[in-house]
């Protein structure tokens, strides 16, 4: 087989282009240059980032290439905060606790309790979507829509149920670390935007209707839409935002004796499979 | 910042179920320490007996599938698992174990950093699958024409960004190009007797792709037999690592007692930050 004649010249400049990045790396971001520096986004890391602005400050900057001010950086390191709690009933704590309990690494066992987030029933992958309802919410709301109109649409669109991502929640109704967060925002002067307030409109709505409240999700992504950021940036700024809590979750197993951790008879699993058979016929017949 | 009423928080009190279910393993618990299994089923087959008499493929099939294969899938499915075996030394998966390697990661990491690099091709086997299954009752020419926006780059960038075609996971380009082992790999499988209506219409479709200098990709490839041999489009992903693993770990672990000198590290001259 050989590439269609057309495409010869474009895939001569695909050559060519890889080609010119074969032990070259081309960067949009950084890079340490020893005895020069270490550069981010245009900023000397190590003359005005490190000692100079906060880790979160710095850590957005990694992650969406604009640096924040202050206030900005504390309410996000404050959203890290609410999602590092020490409880292994949580699906990815207690793959870190099971990481204890089974003495792979704190590493290992962090990182892959943080790889648990990217999951579509809870974690970080969900505020792509949590982000997207709002910002497609405002752009309606902006042509014309109520804030019923737009409730309507999505329960429509979830056969009548009021399953929104950035409101509702597993587990619990309500969540109480919004109000944690609306008050470290008001401290830290991060301001109420179109976004958020739609977000509550639709938060009294589906008070009154369903009795479901908004989650740290709808808050969040309402927030941060607020402050200019898209779902990507959004998703990228949260990437390890259970560590700390994962981490936690593994020590207390750690310390444990191993294997104590939900330990499991035989029994425990609940077999709802096929009753114990033999081989079939034609494969001990070719022995 | 107005005052707002939250609702009061508490639990949904959810009904959660008491035991662990599996339709695939049942252990037998030691009379004196109900932790410990004396014997093990797949599937209702007793391990030991799966040990003498069967193939790996056939327990490895047997454990997602439920069934123990026929002669001929037990074929094909093994001839997947060694056509994918290793991805290559110079897929970024491979070279993300390398790295670990020489960098003396602990070694049980290797596998694992791999694996997860590797998943951006197998997230990409569960949508060929669903992809392929949908396409079989479409015409050729209907999917081609979901493809202009591909044909249309005309810079190196925008070629290679075409180059896994959203519209057809599993199908695309490989370095700008069609990926030629692949399609070698695809044209041997597709002439077993398992194959089926799946890797026909790839083949088929790859053909109808070569004058967008496009065709099979590995994630395409394993999707379609995936298909043929009736697994779900859910383990895609899974099933697709694991054949990748073994080539992962071996040339990860390779790496491990070199010294961190032995592969190339970018000079400063040639790292060029763009802005």
């Amino acid at each position: 087989m050989s590439s269609s004649a057309d495409n010869t010249e474009i895939q001569q400049e695909v050559q060519a282009f890889l080609d010119g990045r074969r032990q070259r790396i081309v960067s949009r971001t950084g890079g340490w240059f020893p005895g020069k520096g270490v550069f981010s986004h245009g900023y000397s890391m190590l003359d005005e980032l490190v000692g100079e602005k906060s880790y979160f400050q710095i850590l957005i900057l990694n992650a969406t290439g604009r640096l924040v001010e202050r206030p900005l950086a504390d309410w996000v390191e404050a959203v890290y905060g609410c999602l590092s709690w020490p409880d292994p009933r949580i699906w990815c704590n207690q793959i870190g606790a099971l990481a204890g309990s089974a003495r792979a690494s704190v590493v290992a066992g962090t990182a892959l309790g943080v790889l648990a987030t990217d999951a579509r029933s809870y974690g970080v992958l969900p505020l792509i979507e949590g982000v997207g309802f709002i910002q497609q919410a405002l752009k309606k709301h902006q042509s014309g829509l109520t804030a019923e109109d737009i409730l309507q649409e999505a329960t429509s669109a979830r056969g009548g149920k009021p399953y929104i991502v950035g409101y509702i929640r597993p587990i619990a109704k309500g969540d109480e670390r919004l109000v944690v967060m609306e008050k470290i925002a008001k401290k830290l002067q991060i301001p109420v935007g179109p976004h958020l307030t739609l977000a509550y409109e639709i938060e009294k709505l589906l008070l009154e209707k369903y009795q479901e409240g908004m989650n740290i999700n709808g808050y969040v992504s309402a927030v941060l839409s607020d402050q200019g950021f898209s779902a990507q940036e959004i998703y990228q700024m949260f990437a390890c935002l259970v560590a700390s809590g994962v981490t936690a979750c593994y020590l207390d197993t750690f310390k444990q004796p191993p294997e104590s951790f939900l330990p499991l008879r035989c029994e425990d699993i609940d077999y709802q499979g096929t009753a114990s058979r033999p081989l079939p016929d034609f494969i001990l017949a070719r022995q | 910042m107005p005052e707002f009423e939250h609702d009061q928080v508490r639990s949904r009190n959810e009904a959660f179920a008491e035991l662990i279910p599996s339709r695939i393993w049942r252990e037998t618990p030691s009379a004196s320490n109900p932790y410990l299994a004396t014997a093990a089923q797949c599937h209702g087959y007793d391990l030991m007996d799966l040990m003498q008499h069967c193939r790996f493929v056939e327990v490895f099939y047997l454990l997602f599938r439920g069934e123990l294969p026929s002669e001929p899938q037990a074929q094909l499915l093994e001839q997947l698992m060694i056509a994918l075996i290793n991805p290559g030394p110079r897929h970024p998966a491979t070279r993300a174990a390398m790295n670990a390697g020489i960098g003396k990661t602990e070694a049980a990491h290797i596998l694992p950093i791999g694996l997860g690099v590797l998943g951006g091709a197998a997230r990409q086997v569960e949508e060929a699958m669903r992809f392929m299954r949908r396409a079989l009752k479409t015409p050729i020419d209907e999917q081609l024409q979901k493809l202009s926006a591909a044909v249309s780059a005309d810079s190196p960038e925008d070629w290679l960004t075409a180059s896994a075609f959203e519209s057809t996971p599993g199908f695309g380009r490989h370095y700008g190009d069609c990926d030629l082992l692949t399609q070698k790999l695809a044209t041997q499988l597709s002439q077993l007797p398992a194959a089926g209506e799946v890797l026909a219409w790839g083949e088929s479709f790859a053909r109808a792709l070569q004058p967008l200098s496009a065709g099979w990709l590995p994630a395409g490839l394993a999707a379609a037999v995936f298909c043929d041999l009736g697994f779900q489009p859910r383990v895609g992903a899974s099933l697709f690592q694991l054949l990748s693993a073994p080539g992962l770990a071996a040339q990860g672990v390779e790496m491990s007692n070199k010294p961190i000198t032995a592969m190339p590290f970018v000079k400063d001259e040639d790292y060029v930050i763009e802005r």
